[in-house]
């Protein structure tokens, strides 16, 4: 691992924050990151690590902010990188929104953060439960709230305190899916899988112990039971209160839960789906002319379910002018920053098959630069419904007092990475 | 900070042990003498000074004396009750150690370190092992026993993923006592090997692969287990992890080319990637294709091919060609296909993949010609230029239009900047003109004149001379040296495929920041001064351990074949000579009349590497060999890819001797005559001083790389220098980078051992 340092830049390459946390890299050679950056922008080659002399940079951009961490060994990369995302996820916890404005509205608590997350170039607590139990944003808070040393800091259980107490004791289970779909302009599927999540709220009091029981198809085949349908999970990751040694002999999830909202577990599904919305689209280019836009969007899943806030993004010629929108529902427009035609459905029932008819005009002079070809992109959302069928089969919450608690399911399935590329 | 210090002093000071109240106590009165001392915000925490002020602000203020201070909470911090003092103590020590780098750390501290391995918070354990790691950097890290690993072995669940990545890495130093020991180490890593956070994941695999090294076997099964995760990583949703990935599954792919075979459709590019992921993804699709999915792949391809990034567009041309070597046709329609586009930058990558392809396998020679038949572009950038050139030169005589083409360039010849298209042109020209002499022989004439009396490059200028001077040689002198061996000889070495490397290639670098730069064209360095740029800590490198490495010693030489070089490669770095060091030296013994295969047997023996030879009985004789000197590393770093990897006009190292000559300097002028007496040693003084190794510590050798060429001395050429003596002698030109003449005269008497011994042995060919 070992980090020297970690640089907060702007976009300009200006340092807003920095700490150093081993002194063997000099602090000035950030100012090398952002020439370096721009000579390989310039030819194209950009990369995640840049090199000046003996230093290397890793680095990642968030929104208006680039996240540099500097080093002179032959470290270990990933590690790095996915430190530098931890960052980005804690200060996301803290601020809602990381970007210039909210480092340089906190740059105390951000030092003091930098100083907790990292010592000497080693992460320590990155945890941001826990960070915020004992850096909070309000001083005075501190003054009132807080007198003991918290106890995760020390804890076996490190990502739960000891003595929390709600009146109502409740868990929230969201299940959400996403769809990852690659579609050729033939109209064949390249790729598609499921990425799922578990998320939990829990508002429980005291140390709940926690089981949840899924329809996992390795599951049922261990203890002989064959009813009804499974699911097949793939790279099933956990927070890292499940108790792994326990789901690896014989797959039970359990757990006691951090408070409040968490990911309590993700997993992928590599089997093929028919595709829940599926588009066809004819675009017709005449050039210096006009060009000609339809799409089909027909919803493939059952009846009963409705998918909401469909999006369906067509992209346009750059240069594309006039734009007229005809479609049987929903409404269209031209959002020329993007190049792109939305049309915009708030209710789709399943089964059902809608169009869209637009037409752009196009300059008689001709755009010398290459354009790439964008596909078409979807966003939807269909509520109580997951594609792979997985389902909620318990959650048992078992307490020393003994309350009775009581555990809501909800199933979501939106677009991910869904893409289907056009032929214009 | 002060805020928080004091909150845990209260809370400490109601009722807990006197100890703990007395560290805090003792944090505050350091706090406030420094501030009052120094006026300088070093901030405290948890007792520990040290943490909040850098370690330079530290030194400037010269402060060995506070250390003393520090020393004594620190000691105390490390029997401190609560895991987060204990964190912080523990690595306190290695920040003294770092700041005071010549003080000696109490033995006894050390020990204690050793003693807190066992502590019962994971973190401190972790931290105990990076700061004994630092403190006893010179002894070669923390000492890893058999109970020490076992404990860390045993406790590595309980560790969050830093500390779990950070103790499989140190856990590479260890090596087990048995085979039983052995594989119940691996049996309880197994797990982690399916660890869904990716750099667990590496890590675990990198402690496979060092543990297993002479199991062969267990490694490629372990790869074979690590495909799931890797490829999941690889479709992570941080591109910078993706990347990460994508270089490790290349670095794996190099072992076992068919591990993902069929999941060649997670590496199809999403249109908003970004282009260094979009490359990284290109290179493995180019390993993946196979007759199953060899048309799906190349679709993909064509579609990248018109990418906006100009740089992906042609990498994805280059891959098409490298396709192209094993289904040429397909391919061969894809890139002609491209050609209508007219898109410039697309027309001048087709064209020099055209001109990699054509010489690989030269059956595609049909297809290029109908291409330029039809071609009527511009070229604005040299290398298409080139390489168009190079096209027309070789495959004028079966397209008729060509000497029209070439009649444009030769009125454009004043505005061409450069030299190399120049050069090129009139290679061109003049095979041209055997092919069409009349449409050719005026230009011709315009084209010499032009490039004797008015060009100021003198290359260009000498070039030109020298055909001038062929041609009144007569036209079957000038066929003999332009024509012979212009299209590929198919008989010409063993330079088709790729063996399976071994695992220990690569295993060293595997999960480091290496890694990620050996696929990148960025890290080059600018300064040509110092040939080592890339030099990150040797200790990390080194942790690896590798003792399997196969080096060899000779005397104070070791030489190593490893890492393999590809042919480009070789070629790349042989015509780019001001790099490194050049040597010339004859062998006085005659050409070993063995085959060439116990030749190559004879050179391996010494770790030397033979990259290519001449067919049997062809002359004059020629091998190309290479080896790297001493450790693998910095080799690596001398073998970064750069952007022009195909920039340069001629092919594979043995073509460019025989057939374009005259566009290097250093071959022209042994080829003309012999300027340079091949047996005293001159180094190419003035053009290209040795270049001594800066900046090594002591406790690393130089390492190098040296490529050499095996030249036979012509017969022809015996009667003019009286000094050569002997018939038949061997002309050893060597390159080295970066440069060291010591290694290079020491590898030249390995390589005059070898030749000797093989010419002594009975033979019944001409000498």
């Amino acid at each position: 691992m070992s980090a020297s340092a970690v640089f907060v830049l702007d976009l300009k390459g200006k340092v807003l924050i920095c700490r150093n946390y081993k002194g063997d890299v000099d602090m000035a050679e950030i100012d090398h990151f952002l020439p370096l950056l721009m000579t390989e922008e310039e030819e194209g080659l950009t990369c995640p690590i840049m090199t000046h002399g003996k230093v290397h940079f890793l680095w990642i951009k968030h929104t208006n902010l680039y996240l540099v961490a500097t080093t002179n060994k032959n470290c270990n990369a990933s590690l790095v990188y996915s430190f530098l995302y931890k960052v980005v996820e804690v200060f996301t916890e803290y601020f809602t929104e990381l970007e210039e404005e909210s480092i340089q509205d906190n740059f105390v608590v951000v030092y003091e953060l930098l100083d907790e997350l990292m010592d000497f170039g080693f992460p320590q607590t990155t945890d941001s439960k826990i960070l915020q139990e004992y850096i909070t944003q309000e001083g005075a808070k501190l003054e009132v709230a807080k007198t003991k040393v918290p106890t995760t800091v020390t804890n076996a259980v490190s990502w739960r305190s000891e003595g929390i107490k709600y009146k109502k004791n409740e868990v929230f289970i969201d299940v959400i899916e996403s769809i990852n779909l690659l579609v050729n302009a033939n109209g064949s599927v390249m790729s598609s899988d499921i990425v799922g999540t578990v998320k939990l709220k829990t508002m429980l009091s005291g140390m709940p112990e926690l089981r949840l029981g899924l329809n996992d198809r390795a599951l049922f085949a261990l203890t002989g039971r064959d009813k009804g349908k499974t699911v097949a999970m793939e790279d099933v990751k956990f927070h890292q209160c499940v108790r792994l040694s326990r789901f690896e002999s014989d797959r039970t999830i359990s757990f006691i839960p951090p408070d409040g909202e968490s990911e309590l577990m993700s997993y992928r599904i590599n089997t093929h789906v028919k595709p829940l919305i599926w588009i066809e689209s004819v675009i017709e280019k005449f050039t210096h002319s006009r060009v000609e836009i339809m799409v089909k969007a027909k919803g493939q899943f059952k009846k009963q379910s409705v998918a909401n806030n469909v999006e369906v993004r067509v992209p346009v010629p750059s240069d594309a002018d006039t734009p007229k929108f005809k479609t049987s529902t929903g409404h269209a427009k031209y959002v020329p920053e993007k190049n792109l035609a939305v049309w915009t459905i708030k209710s789709f029932p399943g089964g059902k098959e809608f169009l869209m008819r637009a037409s752009f005009g196009l300059p008689s002079v001709e755009n010398d630069e290459m354009e790439g070809k964008p596909p078409i992109t979807v966003n939807f959302e269909i509520p109580y419904f997951t594609v792979s069928g997985i389902q909620v089969r318990y959650m048992k919450i078992i307490e020393k007092s003994g309350y009775q608690a009581l555990p809501w399911v909800r199933y979501i399935t939106q677009s991910g990475d869904y893409q289907l590329r056009s032929n214009f | 900070m002060l805020r928080r210090v004091w909150s845990i002093h209260r809370c400490y000071g109601k009722g807990c042990s006197p100890l703990l109240s007395w560290t805090t106590l003792t944090t505050i009165f350091l706090q406030q003498l420094l501030q009052h001392h120094f006026m300088a915000p070093v901030s405290l925490y948890f007792g520990i000074p040290t943490k909040e002020s850098s370690g330079e602000e530290q030194l400037q203020l010269s402060l060995p004396g506070l250390c003393e201070y520090v020393e004594q909470p620190l000691t105390v911090g490390l029997k401190d009750k609560a895991a987060c003092v204990r964190r912080v103590a523990v690595l306190g020590w290695a920040k003294i150690h770092s700041l005071l780098p010549n003080s000696e750390i109490d033995a006894a501290i050390v020990n204690e370190l050793y003693g807190l391995l066992r502590d019962p918070d994971p973190v401190v354990m972790v931290n105990c092992l990076r700061a004994l790691e630092e403190i006893l950097q010179e002894e070669g890290g923390v000492a890893i026993n058999k109970p020490i690993a076992h404990h860390l072995l045993n406790r590595l669940k309980e560790c969050d993923v830093w500390g779990q990545s950070e103790v499989l890495a140190i856990l590479q130093r260890y090596r087990p006592r048995s085979e039983d020991e052995l594989f119940d180490i691996l049996s309880l890593l197994d797990p982690s090997l399916l660890s869904h956070h990716a750099p667990v994941m590496a890590a675990t695999l990198r402690l496979f692969l060092s543990l297993c090294a002479t199991l062969p076997a267990v490694c490629l099964s372990a790869l074979e287990r690590v495909r799931g995760p890797l490829l999941a990583a690889a479709g992570s949703s941080s591109r910078e992890l993706r990347y990460a990935a994508l270089c490790h599954i290349q670095l794996l792919l190099r072992s076992d080319p068919g591990l993902m075979g069929e999941h060649y459709k997670r590496f199809f590019c999403g249109y908003a990637e970004p282009p260094y992921i979009k490359q990284s993804k290109i290179q493995v699709l180019v390993e993946l294709v196979n007759d199953d999915n060899v048309g799906m792949v190349l679709d993909e391809l064509k579609g990248y091919c018109t990418d906006v990034s100009m740089e992906t567009s042609q990498a994805a041309i280059n891959a098409i060609g490298s396709i192209g070597r094993s289904y040429s046709e397909r391919c061969l329609d894809i890139l002609t296909g491209l050609l209508e586009l007219k898109q410039e930058h697309i027309t001048s990558a087709v064209v020099q993949t055209l001109k990699e392809l054509v010489w690989l396998s030269p059956l595609c020679g049909d297809a290029v010609c109908t291409a330029l038949e039809r071609w009527d572009d511009q070229l604005q950038d040299a290398q298409g230029r080139g390489a168009l050139l190079w096209l027309l030169g070789v495959y004028g005589d079966r397209v008729s239009g060509a000497p029209y083409i070439l009649e444009d360039f030769i009125a454009g010849v004043r505005s061409e900047v450069s030299a190399e298209v120049k050069a090129e042109l009139l290679t061109a020209t003049l095979r041209m003109y055997l092919s069409h002499p009349a449409e050719t022989q005026d230009m011709m004439g315009r084209l010499l004149h032009y490039c004797i009396e008015e060009e100021l490059d003198m290359c260009v200028r000498d070039q030109a001379l020298l055909y001038y001077r062929l041609l009144h040689c007569g036209i079957e002198e000038v066929r003999r040296v332009l024509q012979g061996g212009r299209r590929s000889d198919l008989s010409l070495g063993p330079l088709i495929g790729r063996p399976p490397e071994p695992i220990s290639q690569w295993a060293s670098i595997f999960n480091t920041l290496e890694s990620l730069t050996l696929g990148s064209s960025t890290v080059v360095n600018s300064d040509p001064s110092t040939p080592t740029a890339y030099t990150p800590n040797i200790n990390t490198l080194m942790s690896s351990g590798d003792p399997d490495l196969t080096a060899c010693s000779h005397g104070a030489l070791s030489l190593s074949a490893s890492p393999s070089l590809s042919p480009e490669e070789f070629e790349r770095l042989w015509l780019q000579p001001e790099k490194g060091a050049c040597l010339e030296a004859g062998v006085p013994c005659p050409v070993p009349s063995c085959s060439s295969e116990s030749l190559q047997v004879a050179l391996q023996l010494v770790n030397i590497q033979m990259l290519a030879f001449t067919p049997a009985n062809k002359h004059p004789w020629k091998v190309y060999i290479y080896t790297h000197s001493s450790n693998t590393f910095i080799s690596e770093g001398s073998r970064r890819p750069s952007q022009h990897l195909t920039s340069d006009g001629s092919r594979t190292p043995p073509q460019t001797l025989t057939s374009e000559g005259p566009r290097t300097p250093p071959q022209t002028l042994t080829s003309e005559g012999s300027r340079t007496p091949p047996q005293t040693l001159t180094s190419e003084g003035p053009r290209t001083p040795p270049q001594t190794l800066t900046s090594e510590g002591p406790r690393t050798p130089p390492q190098t790389l040296i490529l050499a060429e095996l030249l036979q001395v012509d017969r022809e050429r015996e009667e003019e220098p009286e000094e050569r003596g002997k018939k038949g002698g061997v002309l050893v030109r060597m390159r080295q980078y970066p440069g060291d003449q010591t290694v290079l005269t020491g590898f030249l008497s390995v390589l005059t051992t070898v030749l000797q011994t093989l010419s002594a042995q009975p033979d019944h060919t001409h000498s």
